[in-house]
């Protein structure tokens, strides 16, 4: 699947205004086919009857974690391939190990730029397309 | 105090009555002074259960309202940003899409005066043009009022900065206060040597998640997305 504008793409933070920050950024890239949760709790069962093509997780959220929803999606058999990208104000080198070592397949520290999310979501889509 | 009665006694006996003076002066001043450390032991300790309730009241007061209080501000303040980020990007959602149809707009008439100026626009086509150049200044005016009128309501969005900076100081005022009343506490009722050790101690890593990192000499973190990438290249990312 390489790169479809259309791509369904699910954002999950429990801040409503940096949802909509990545939406307005995915919009201006192109990506308008997105949808919202506002911690893993809601956004598992999303996933799993979504069909959903890319997850952009928050880590720190009240209810299951980012980190946390990672995992639980790696350890789906119908989600285990989805792309996930992590956008998050997390910065121990233990705690990129950790998602890195869970399967994630991008992370970008938070504050970010426009640049950044594009340049990350390139990457991703080179490498699983 | 039983030797010195009998020496006493033995010294009235004996007719010595200056010595025996001399000797009840003595027994008098020593009791005195066992007296007078007694008295200061007792008003040292009333002194410092007068300071200790005033700072059992400061303590109460912070749990009581103080604390309380900051709480309700530092939601204020989450409240207070949320909502100017909002704004702002009502505001800018709002600019946005009339800023590119004046980009559309403005590439079009460039096009068409372009031909205009070629000589190759057709009478009926210029007679097109003048009346479509006339309604866009017509749009124009009120989409850049429009504009105008959102971007001013962007800067005014920018106030929560000053709002929710005198709400920050104050609970910062707090935090002091707080601190100011455990060292207090520690002096009295603790250790004051394992006060300056622990304040001389490595901090050791946190664990779980912890939100923005504020202090930038720390190792254990990336500071930035250039040690982001660094850090998952050197993992093979």
């Amino acid at each position: 699947m390489a790169y479809d504008k259309n791509m369904k793409i699910l954002i999950v933070d429990d801040f409503s205004t940096m949802r909509r920050i990545i939406k307005n950024l995915l919009r201006d890239l192109g990506f308008t086919n997105t949808q919202e949760a506002d911690d893993g709790a809601t956004a598992l069962p999303m996933l799993q009857v979504g069909n959903f093509d890319f997850l952009i997780t928050d880590w720190n959220m009240p209810g299951m974690q980012g980190i946390d929803l990672l995992k639980a999606v790696r350890a789906d058999a119908n989600l285990a391939s989805l792309p996930v990208l992590m956008v998050t104000a997390e910065a121990k080198r233990e705690q990129i190990v950790e998602a890195a070592q869970s399967g994630v397949n991008g992370y970008i520290v938070k504050p970010f730029t426009a640049q950044t999310l594009e340049e990350k979501i390139n990457k991703i889509f080179e490498r699983v397309g | 105090m039983l030797s010195k009665a009998k020496e006493l006694v033995g010294l009235l006996e004996s007719g010595q009555q200056d010595a025996a003076n001399q000797l009840l002066d003595q027994m008098r001043t020593e009791r005195d002074v066992n007296l007078f450390s007694e008295i200061g032991k007792l008003t040292r300790q009333l002194h410092e259960a007068l300071a200790t309730f005033q700072l059992d009241n400061r303590i109460t007061s912070f749990a009581a309202h103080d604390i309380p209080d900051a709480r309700e501000r530092l939601k204020y303040v989450i409240a207070m940003t949320e909502q100017a980020a909002n704004r702002t990007m009502d505001g800018l959602e709002k600019v946005t899409p009339l800023v590119s149809q004046l980009t559309v707009q403005a590439s079009d008439f460039h096009k068409k005066m372009d031909k205009l100026m070629r000589r190759e626009m057709q009478p009926g086509e210029f007679r097109a043009l003048c009346t479509d150049l006339l309604a866009h200044f017509d749009n124009t005016e009120k989409q850049l009022t429009d504009i105008q009128h959102n971007l001013s309501d962007v800067i005014l969005a920018q106030d929560y900065q000053d709002l929710t900076g005198q709400v920050i100081r104050r609970v910062i005022t707090l935090v002091q206060d707080v601190e100011g009343s455990l060292v207090e506490l520690i002096k009295m009722f603790g250790n004051m040597t394992e006060l300056t050790e622990s304040k001389a101690a490595v901090i050791q890593p946190k664990t779980g998640v912890e939100g923005p990192v504020v202090d930038k000499t720390r190792q254990d973190v990336v500071h930035g997305q250039d040690d982001v990438d660094a850090l998952l290249s050197s993992l093979g990312f």
